[in-house]
């Protein structure tokens, strides 16, 4: 024992003399963290994407074309472009005709038509044209779906406009005033209000509960259709008082991703003191490999525990990560996570020859796990192939442990299953590395 | 003290020990002299317990010299071909670490450390940090980290690799003296220089074979003469050279050619023969054979090949 604490101070005592070694293990992730939570929107109230370009080109008259500019501006998601500017410097409303040369010069890459058939008699809905240029398909995706939100929730009136056009196609415009005239002295009769107020809603395609609460007097009048024809209840189950919720959902993922790279990195100097005759050096004396390989890995789960505690006080400083309340089993994860990465680190030691190798492999793999282990975007939009395979990664457990401790607020028992899968693939992974150790040329 | 009997090591179908029998007795200065490939190293690692015979047994002082006896190996030091040292710490913290590896005690190593880097003229750069430090002092520190526990038996493989001379001069004082104090010491090498100088026996090895065994002058009493004659290479000398090749040896060394008589040519024929081709007296030079010699003698090939 006396023999594995010597060669774990000298590795300590090496790590904290390596300037870059520190700062790679934990500055770099600090800074890391802070960086992708602004890129991410992280410490934001209102998460999502912001001011992406979106052209609008306005050709219709009707007041409701002008409502949905208006909708379109608060929305937080698109920076409109309504205008151009001449050669002369002057500008002037942006053209139908205008848009594809800019969009192929990349000014913008969506563009919304509003046509002067906003409405048709002959066809039932609204008639907009979309310009895109889908070079990025989560990109197109989500202008589409916030487009289309925007338009159903804030002009909600624009499709009560587009049934009465259809239906003025169909019965006329007489019959159609005397159908609203009939509808409105029903209204105003059931629920009160004045029956030319409530007719001149209905003709502006305002059929939403709003024009009942206008009619009862209410104070505001509820505009978001949708949210009244379906009305959804969540209920949340889990997670309710966590602070920070974007950023305790994904900090597992940051932090394995880390921890590996960093552990991949600290068992390939096993290299160096190979290549350096040390280990020449320390078994010529009376020491064993196993006592060097026990030192490689307590050094390991050491240095791991110690950048997973930083990385998650980072998280607590710059995020209001809830780490207070779950201390102590955050520290048993940490441990079990740490020595399943540190066991990684040294199987990826052990089936290559060289350092550089084993950096190259460590890459390759580690990208791998986490994609597949859902440290970048979740499991369950892959592949379920996929989703089975990311079962066998320690990316996957390590994040499934962090989420149930500040997620969750599991307690240990409940925790134990993950810890001991984590334990059981820490066990299989040394024990095999450790036979490798034995056969290949690490100890010359 | 050491011996290896009838010791076979093979890396695949590559055999880089051939029976190889050896006895080192205490207080012994061995060198262990042959070129890059010759299965030195790999004697050392065997000796050092690193790796083990496919056949035959080592044992010091009796006991065996194997991974299954640790503590035997105790009384071993081995000084590493390559400068086996942490560069990041300081020349004392490196000694303390290979030190407590023996289960050397905090005063005890204290005061160890100072006596040997203060023979190694160390001492002064005790706090620095190795990776300050030139490849000479290295090379001297690597040697000290081997020596802490006060070995029985030094195994130095190669030393002295890209050592300048005042540091290789500082390396041989301090092993002598170590030496003279009775420290028993195997030194392999390929600079024949540096066996002559330290070792009062040589084991010639070559393709895992041990050539010739023995002193320097019992080694050198197995060339077939007893002087090597060297004169300048240039237009004049040609035809010696030509004519001489029948009478023995001769290669080209630089600027000169060497003349290694075979046996029984008497040196006054060829001093008849530089008298018939007109070439002054002044040209020659005769010297002691070096172990250079006797190896290209006994293997057919020079040391540094």
């Amino acid at each position: 024992m006396r023999t594995i604490l010597t060669l774990v101070r000298k590795d300590f005592i090496n790590f904290f003399r390596n300037k870059a070694a520190v700062s790679l293990t934990f500055a770099v992730p600090f800074v890391l963290i802070w960086l992708f939570g602004m890129v991410f929107g992280v410490n934001r109230k209102d998460s999502g994407p912001t001011g992406i370009p979106l052209a609008v080109v306005n050709a219709s008259a009707n007041p409701a074309a002008n409502r949905l500019v208006e909708a379109l501006q608060k929305e937080k998601t698109f920076k409109l472009i309504t205008t151009r500017k001449n050669a002369d410097g002057t500008e002037r409303p942006l053209r139908e005709d205008d848009l594809t040369p800019l969009m192929r010069d990349n000014q913008f890459r969506f563009a919304v038509v509003i046509p002067a058939d906003l409405f048709s008699e002959e066809k039932l809905g609204l008639h907009l044209k979309v310009y895109t240029n889908p070079r990025n398909e989560i990109e197109t995706q989500l202008v589409n779906g916030i487009l289309q939100k925007t338009i159903f929730s804030n002009v909600p009136q624009l499709l009560g406009q587009a049934v009465l056009a259809r239906g003025r196609g169909y019965v006329g415009a007489e019959r159609l005033d005397r159908f609203n005239q009939v509808v409105a002295d029903n209204v105003a009769r059931t629920f009160g209000g004045d029956a030319a107020t409530i007719k001149q809603d209905i003709a502006q395609g305002n059929f939403g509960g709003g024009l009942i609460e206008r009619a009862t007097g209410g104070s505001e009048g509820e505009t978001n259709l949708l949210g009244q024809v379906i009305r959804v209840e969540t209920v949340q189950v889990a997670g309710q008082n966590v602070k920070s919720p974007a950023a305790t959902r994904i900090v597992g993922g940051w932090a394995m991703q880390f921890l590996l790279f960093a552990l991949s990195g600290a068992a390939t100097a096993l290299f160096y003191e190979r290549d350096h005759g040390i280990f020449h050096r320390i078994l010529a004396g009376p020491v064993g490999r196993a006592q060097i390989l026990w030192s490689k890995f307590v050094y390991g789960v050491c240095i791991g525990l110690l950048q997973l505690v930083v990385l998650f006080i980072a998280g607590r400083i710059l995020y209001g990560i809830d780490i207070e309340h779950h201390f102590g089993l955050l520290l048993v994860m940490c441990l079990f996570a740490a020595a399943a990465c540190t066991a990684f680190g040294m199987l990826l030691a052990s089936i290559t020859a060289t350092q550089e190798a084993a950096s190259g492999l460590a890459t390759f793999v580690i990208l791998l796990m986490c994609a597949v282990g859902g440290a970048w975007f979740p499991v369950t939009l892959m592949p379920e192939f996929i989703q089975q395979f990311s079962k066998l990664t320690l990316v996957y457990w390590s994040m499934e442990g962090f989420s149930q401790v500040l997620w969750a607020g599991a307690s240990f028992v409940e925790l134990l299953p993950i810890l001991g899968i984590l334990g059981g693939m820490t066990a299989a992974v040394m024990a095999f590395s450790v036979w490798r150790f034995n056969r290949g040329q690490i100890f010359g | 003290m050491l011996t290896l009997d009838d010791v076979t090591k093979r890396y695949g179908t590559l055999t880089a020990l051939d029976g190889v029998s050896l006895q080192i007795e205490r207080g012994e200065c061995f060198g262990l002299l042959g070129p890059n490939g010759a299965g030195k190293s790999t004697l050392m690692s065997l000796v050092a317990g690193l790796r083990a015979p496919d056949i035959g047994r080592l044992t010091l002082d009796g006991q065996p010299l194997d991974a299954a006896h640790p503590a035997v190996r105790a009384n071993l030091g081995l000084v590493p071909q390559h400068i086996a040292l942490y560069p990041r710490l300081s020349a004392e913290q490196n000694l303390q670490i290979f030190g407590q590896l023996y289960g050397l005690g905090r005063a005890v190593l204290r005061e160890r450390i100072t006596e040997s880097l203060e023979a190694m003229q160390l001492a002064d750069r005790r706090h620095d940090l190795v990776q300050t430090f030139s490849g000479g002092m290295q090379r001297r520190l690597n040697i000290v980290a081997s020596l802490l526990h006060r070995p029985q038996l030094l195994l130095c493989d190669e030393p002295t690799v890209g050592v300048d001379p005042q540091s290789r001069n500082a390396i041989f004082e301090f092993l002598e003296r170590l030496n003279r104090e009775g420290l028993t010491i195997i030194y392999s090498t390929h600079y024949m220089e540096e066996a002559t100088r330290l070792c009062s026996r040589i084991g010639i090895i070559d393709h895992g074979r041990i050539h010739a065994l023995g002193t320097l002058d019992e080694l050198l009493l197995q060339l077939p003469f007893e002087e090597e004659i060297r004169f300048p290479l240039e237009a004049s000398t040609r035809a010696l050279a030509r004519q001489l090749a029948d009478s023995g040896v001769v290669t080209e060394s630089g600027d000169f050619y060497q003349f290694r008589p075979r046996a029984g040519y008497r040196l006054s024929g060829f001093y008849a023969l530089t008298e018939s081709l007109g070439l002054p007296a002044r040209l020659f030079t005769s010297q002691r054979p070096t172990l250079e010699a006797l190896f290209l003698h006994l293997t057919g090939r020079q040391l540094r090949e």
